[in-house]
């Protein structure tokens, strides 16, 4: 499929990614995660378009992605605070780091592409836009599950750095039917649900998400 | 060395399978009396070594196994850490036959708690068979991650509330850090993608072995990053410094033999895939060799400078694995015959003795009901035995001569100064005094410093525990002072090993 297609895709996905980190509405949030990961679907079968595995692995996505782990979300949500804790920075400079991180990881991504792709050769479009894009995500899933404070959004990270992980592999090896078995078996949505699992259960004993007062369970 | 003979079996098979069918028998069957899970898990856990014991012997006589076109591949590292498991795992299933009863609530549905606590530790002994006997890259991150979900819950077994937050923190941070490892497969495999379709004829590209062939001809940025993903995500599992966070917290609230288990098996999980994976690149890199020894000394500092200053006894144990694991990982980077053979050694004499101090620990709280340091004292001769193994192990942790860890400590030195990295030589012999000095003052204070000033622990009937419990820390002792004594009965199998790692690392694959 075309290469316009997948970065038309693929901005519509980063753009996804930063609302996610900064919604502080979570139900917003997971919906927009709804939005990020059918992007990510699309992405998969887009590049694996007429392809068997490929298009298991678009399959796959869409359940796990796309409908069973938002459905968790808002199944464990209906117990917690609808509004995610304040981040420690304020509301106005958190959006504003977060643009500024995702321009600049963005832009050194993409100057220095060439060190992060097999092939001189693979260093062009779409491949050398996706995957500046791809390690974005991943990036901003790391910074989301590092300074944000509440035990919802932390878990989200988490799932930005698996569709991070999953673009990469997209991008840099579209047309194998390893590339589709590897993105099939690496799921985290156990891993998630066990996450969300804790989470109700940290809730129920301390009465609140925010991982900063986590250290208050020791006393 | 002798003719090497590949033989297709189904033992790599069934000894992953044999511990999680058992497993998932257990948890079905919760309803039955509480004492059938124990007794169905040993016998699992038998059946598993017994396997286990046949693999090492077709091993140590010059076979490998394998099975599914190489995809499950079992070769002496994975006969050493399979041997291992399955032994440990007999030895905490006996132990816990007291133990964990003892420490339920009235309230509880004990048939319920133990089928979840002997069915999740038989998984996990399965999902960690799995990875030891998995040649496929991907497979590998897969059991990892079970082995992860499978021990989350028997951190949280007591769920009181620091249980809470470290079953939580250890299945964060360990799936964080397992996503840095997908990043690093998934780089080292679109590495390999991207050569020419003639370097790559007839090799399947999710095989390790067959990554390795094609090491050398990967582009060297993108092999560097894939490595700095993998340190820091098979490092979080291995408890290496600065992903150790989930490890004191993990180490300090599972139950006593769950502890043992995770220091003296989890984290050696993690150390195995860095050596199924970094150890394919390391020798032809020289940045890797130095970025490894560097987080690992800065492990074995941190962790022991953190245990000096431990009152809780369990926590201490955990941030001097942190400090250990660090010689594993350092020897693996080295990616020399030495290093790697001395960084073997270490896994096995620390998972043994580690093991046995958790356990003697156990014991400890198992007496007195407390394991702080401060609290306790005298119990040299309430109880001799636990005194015992608890010095064999203190004094062997140490790396005291005659000591096997003396000497494994000994060969990870050399190989250091040999790669011409004397500084993490000197690092790692600086390290060995702290912790002589961390684990003879614990010991003293426990067993011979003056009797306990706790009003909860009355003395006077403070006595030995029960004999399934000593049975187990008894045998341990015993082996690690005939490791000690006669460390030439190891050479065979860590020299084969050694060399399997060295093969796959050099491309040669049967």
């Amino acid at each position: 499929m075309g290469g316009g297609l997948i970065i038309t895709l693929m901005v519509i996905h980063l753009l996804a990614s930063m609302l996610i980190a900064e919604m502080r509405n979570l139900r917003a949030a997971v919906w927009t995660l709804i939005v990020q990961s059918f992007t990510l679907s699309l992405i998969i079968l887009a590049f694996g378009w007429g392809q068997v595995w490929m298009f298991i692995w678009f399959l796959w996505a869409v359940f796990t992605k796309v409908f069973f782990l938002p459905w968790l979300f808002f199944r464990y949500m209906r117990m917690f605070p609808g509004r995610e804790e304040e981040p420690v920075v304020g509301t106005w400079l958190s959006l504003a780091l977060v643009v500024v991180f995702v321009l600049i990881i963005y832009q050194l991504l993409h100057t220095y592409i060439s060190m992060m792709v097999p092939t001189i050769s693979a260093a062009t479009e779409p491949t050398k836009s996706s995957l500046s894009m791809a390690f974005t995500v991943f990036l901003l899933g790391a910074y989301v599950c590092i300074v944000r404070r509440d035990l919802v959004k932390v878990i989200i990270g988490v799932l930005l750095l698996e569709n991070g992980a999953h673009l990469a592999l997209i991008s840099l090896v579209p047309g194998r039917w390893e590339t589709a078995c590897m993105g099939i078996v690496t799921n985290v949505v156990i891993s998630a649900w066990l996450l969300l699992y804790f989470g109700e259960v940290i809730f129920r004993v301390l009465g609140t998400t925010d991982t900063l007062k986590l250290s208050e369970l020791r006393r | 060395m002798g003719e090497i003979i590949v033989k297709v079996s189904f033992l790599p098979f069934l000894v992953f399978i044999t511990p999680t069918v058992f497993g998932t028998i257990t948890l079905l069957l919760w309803r039955l009396y509480p004492g059938f899970h124990g007794w169905w898990a040993l016998a699992g856990l038998v059946i598993t070594g017994t396997i286990s014991l046949q693999i090492f012997h077709e091993v140590i006589t010059g076979n490998i196994l394998t099975l599914w076109n190489n995809n499950l591949y079992v070769d002496g590292l994975s006969a050493l850490m399979l041997l291992l498991g399955s032994l440990l795992g007999l030895v905490i299933v006996a132990y816990s036959f007291p133990f964990i009863p003892s420490r339920l609530p009235e309230e509880v549905d004990a048939r319920r708690k133990l089928s979840l606590y002997y069915g999740q530790l038989l998984i996990f002994l399965g999902m960690m068979n799995w990875t030891c006997s998995t040649n496929n890259i991907v497979m590998l991150y897969l059991s990892l991650e079970l082995t992860t979900l499978a021990t989350a819950f028997l951190v949280i077994f007591y769920w009181n509330r620091a249980a809470i937050e470290a079953g939580y923190k250890y299945l964060m941070l360990v799936t964080v850090g397992i996503l840095c490892a997908l990043m690093g497969i998934g780089l080292i495999y679109a590495a390999a993608a991207g050569l020419p379709k003639a370097e790559t004829e007839g090799l399947r590209l999710l095989l390790i072995s067959d990554l390795s062939k094609v090491s050398t001809k990967m582009a060297p940025s993108l092999v560097l990053l894939a490595n700095a993903f993998l340190i820091a995500g098979f490092g979080t599992k291995a408890g290496l410094v600065p992903f150790h966070a989930w490890l004191p917290d993990a180490h300090a609230e599972a139950p006593e033999p769950i502890s043992a288990l995770l220091s003296g098996i989890v984290i050696k999980v993690g150390a195995y895939a860095l050596a199924r994976t970094i150890t394919i690149f390391s020798p032809h890199y020289s940045a890797i060799v130095v970025f490894v020894a560097i987080i690992a000394s800065a492990s074995m500092v941190f962790g022991i400078l953190m245990a000096l200053v431990q009152d809780d006894l369990k926590r201490m144990l955990a941030y001097s694995s942190v400090s250990q694991i660090g010689y594993v990982v350092e020897g693996l980077g080295l990616g020399t015959y030495l290093g790697i053979y001395g960084s073997l050694f270490h896994l096995l004499n620390h998972t043994l003795v580690k093991a046995l101090l958790f356990l003697a620990v156990g014991a400890i709280v198992y007496m007195t009901g407390t394991r702080k340091l401060s609290e306790l004292g005298g119990l040299g001769r309430k109880a001799p035995i636990t005194a015992f193994c608890f010095f064999v192990g203190a004094l062997a942790i140490g790396g005291l001569p005659p000591f096997s860890v003396f000497m494994s400590k000994f060969t990870l030195f050399l190989a250091a100064a040999e790669r011409g990295l004397m500084w993490a030589a000197v690092i790692a012999v600086f390290t060995g005094l702290l912790t002589v000095a961390c684990f003879v003052r614990a010991a003293y204070k426990v067993f011979w410093g003056q009797p306990a000033t706790n009003p909860g622990i009355r003395m006077e009937e403070v006595k030995e525990v029960p004999s399934s419990m000593w049975g187990g820390m008894l045998v341990i002792a015993l082996v690690v002072l005939a490791f000690g004594l006669y460390p030439k009965i190891l050479y065979p199998i860590l020299d084969k090993a050694t060399v399997c790692i060295l093969e796959i690392l050099g491309g040669v694959m049967h």
